[in-house]
């Protein structure tokens, strides 16, 4: 693979994390499906899998980008592993909604795997000039990790989420 | 309020792999993925009435 070719698969990489966390923003929003502290620690995950590529988009290829991006993937695959488990017994109706017939912390634990194993070693000496395609996917994730943040803040207020959310924090008003 | 200092977190890494030293954005991923361990850990005794 030609390091302009890695170059674009890193930018793929990061259009396809902010894909992930726009379709929870589209759930959570638009059908009022509060996100689980489980599922912000796989979102959170996905930002962190996104410091990898936005390293190799602007430094160049590099084993320890790799590294982090699969250190990321191991801890969101152990988060979504963990609610996998908690909802596995039979009649158990699961966390919110499903996908294609699956939850979304399957669909992320799916996703991480594949982050492990998707990315071959693509080394190079130097980065090559960067385009506006590898330009906008970074400060699309930038953007979308904050919005990740602004929203948690307004489910959680300032205080530890709540196990089982019902409502944003900061915009409740009790009767 | 954990969840958002965890984004907040991931997006300085971010800031600094795109525009400072990579080394803050190491440092910066390193603790990001401490404190999302921590919060993990937080929650790991969560009772979860809405799951069975």
């Amino acid at each position: 693979m030609t390091p302009a070719n890695a170059m674009k698969l890193n930018a793929v990489a990061l259009y396809a994390i902010s894909a992930v966390l726009l379709v929870a923003f589209y759930f959570q929003f638009e059908l009022g499906e509060l996100p689980c502290p489980l599922c912000l620690l796989q979102r959170v995950a996905f930002t962190a899998l996104a410091v990898g590529p936005i390293l190799t988009l602007r430094h160049g290829p590099r084993p320890g980008h790799y590294g982090l991006i699969i250190l990321a993937a191991l801890l969101g695959a152990a988060i979504a592993s963990r609610q996998v488990l908690l909802h596995i017994m039979p009649g158990d109706a699961g966390y919110d909604s499903a996908l294609l017939g699956y939850h979304f912390y399957t669909w992320a634990l799916l996703g991480f795997v594949a982050a492990m194993l998707l990315f071959p070693g693509q080394f190079a000496e130097q980065a090559p000039p960067l385009g506006l395609i590898e330009t906008v996917a970074v400060w699309l994730i930038f953007a979308v990790t904050l919005a990740n943040g602004a929203s948690a803040l307004l489910e959680c207020g300032f205080t530890w989420c709540p196990a089982t959310p019902v409502h944003y924090e900061l915009l409740y008003k009790p009767a | 309020m954990d969840s958002s200092i965890a984004f907040l977190i991931f997006a300085a890494a971010m800031w600094a792999a795109w525009l400072r030293d990579p080394r803050v954005a190491v440092f910066l991923f390193a603790l990001g993925m401490l404190f999302t361990l921590a919060v993990y850990l937080h929650h790991a005794t969560d009772v979860l009435p809405l799951s069975f």
